[in-house]
């Protein structure tokens, strides 16, 4: 295992687990509301907004439109997904049409 | 708050052995994402073992697949580790509205329950702690159902990781996976109450990558977002009082 890598594990832990524990260390128990809690919610779709858009629109660094398999495969398995909700399906679907595109396109 | 049993919900003493039959359902949803994670985790270059690790560490589904397509971008560990703390901070929620149940716990206890805190185990133990009587009994069920959930994730893993070894590595549809994966958790979590969050962080996340170097832009487009969404619920809240303006993320 790389430094790197153990590094990264030792750190998710300490934040995951920290936020698991301390209420059963410190607290009788309450509920969080308002900001904090919005706030809370709202963050796992912006991280995968900030995660998949970006890679999809500029995949060498660069805004790309046209031919990026990744941005068209992207699009393909949303609607895919919609139509279909099965977690397996969807990204064999997703791996199976950028595949094609990428070989397409190039 | 108080927690009693509902007694017409019968009398039969709920344990251990109760509880990991009921985490059966978390089981078979488990299975297949876990052994999902195993193979991507292999095909970006972990072993199978180190997927194990960590899945018997950090234990947070989403973050792990988050975490392994970090790591392939060229994020750093701290920057990692950031994320992971923005996106896992809900586990302090639940963890809140858990220890109610367990006024008496131990320091072991403690320690113990709160590793197998999830999403699925924290609304399944919600559900079914309520008709159990007594908080010793309590702390059983939760043991049961947490350790059934958690030793499928750990399990279902390394069989993923092994069978991730064997698969051929050259089928350039894996560095898509991971997209996809997101791709469609995002069809099944955008809704009509966050939707401008998701705009808002995708336009920005793409605005910054371009203009900052590094993964940085990850964080701040998150965290500005997310920001200015719960700001915005909250003035609307405030607005139209008694109207919800919260759930489903």
């Amino acid at each position: 295992m790389s430094i790197q890598l153990l590094e990264t594990v030792l750190l998710m832990t300490i934040v995951t687990y920290g936020s698991r524990v301390l209420p059963f260390l410190l607290f009788k128990g309450k509920n969080v509301k308002g900001f904090a809690r919005d706030f809370i919610e709202l963050v796992p779709i912006a991280l995968l907004a900030a995660l998949v858009v970006p890679e999809l629109i500029t995949p060498n660094g660069t805004i790309v439109i046209v031919n990026n398999p990744f941005l068209w495969a992207g699009i393909l398995t949303f609607l895919f997904s919609k139509f279909v909700p099965n977690l397996f399906l969807g990204i064999l679907f997703g791996m199976s049409v950028f595949w094609g595109l990428d070989k397409l396109l190039v | 708050m108080s927690y009693k049993a509902d007694t017409s919900n019968g009398t039969i003493e709920k344990g251990f052995t109760y509880g990991l039959s009921q985490s059966l359902t978390i089981a078979i949803g488990y299975a297949p994402v876990a052994i999902t994670f195993g193979i991507l985790a292999t095909q970006f270059g972990l072993t199978f073992w180190e997927a194990g690790l960590m899945s018997l560490f950090v234990y947070a589904g989403a973050s792990q697949f988050i975490a392994i397509e970090m790591i392939h971008q060229g994020a750093t560990p701290l920057m990692i580790g950031v994320t992971t703390l923005i996106l896992n901070i809900r586990h302090f929620i639940m963890s809140l509205s858990v220890v109610p149940y367990f006024p008496e716990r131990s320091l072991p206890w403690s320690l113990g329950l709160a590793q197998g805190l999830t999403d699925e185990t924290f609304v399944l133990n919600t559900k079914v702690l309520k008709n159990v009587e007594g908080e010793e009994n309590r702390r059983r069920v939760m043991l049961g159902i947490n350790l059934g959930a958690y030793a499928t994730w750990v399990s279902f893993t390394i069989l993923g990781g092994i069978i991730g070894k064997w698969l051929p590595i050259q089928f350039s549809g894996f560095q898509f996976a991971l997209l996809a994966l997101f791709i469609i958790l995002t069809t099944s979590s955008l809704s009509k109450k966050n939707y401008l969050t998701y705009i808002l962080a995708a336009a920005l996340a793409v605005f910054l990558k371009l203009l900052i170097p590094g993964k940085i832009y990850l964080i701040i487009s998150v965290v500005v977002a997310a920001g200015i969404g719960a700001w915005w619920r909250g003035k609307k809240a405030s607005e139209s009082v008694g109207c919800d303006s919260q759930k489903s993320i």
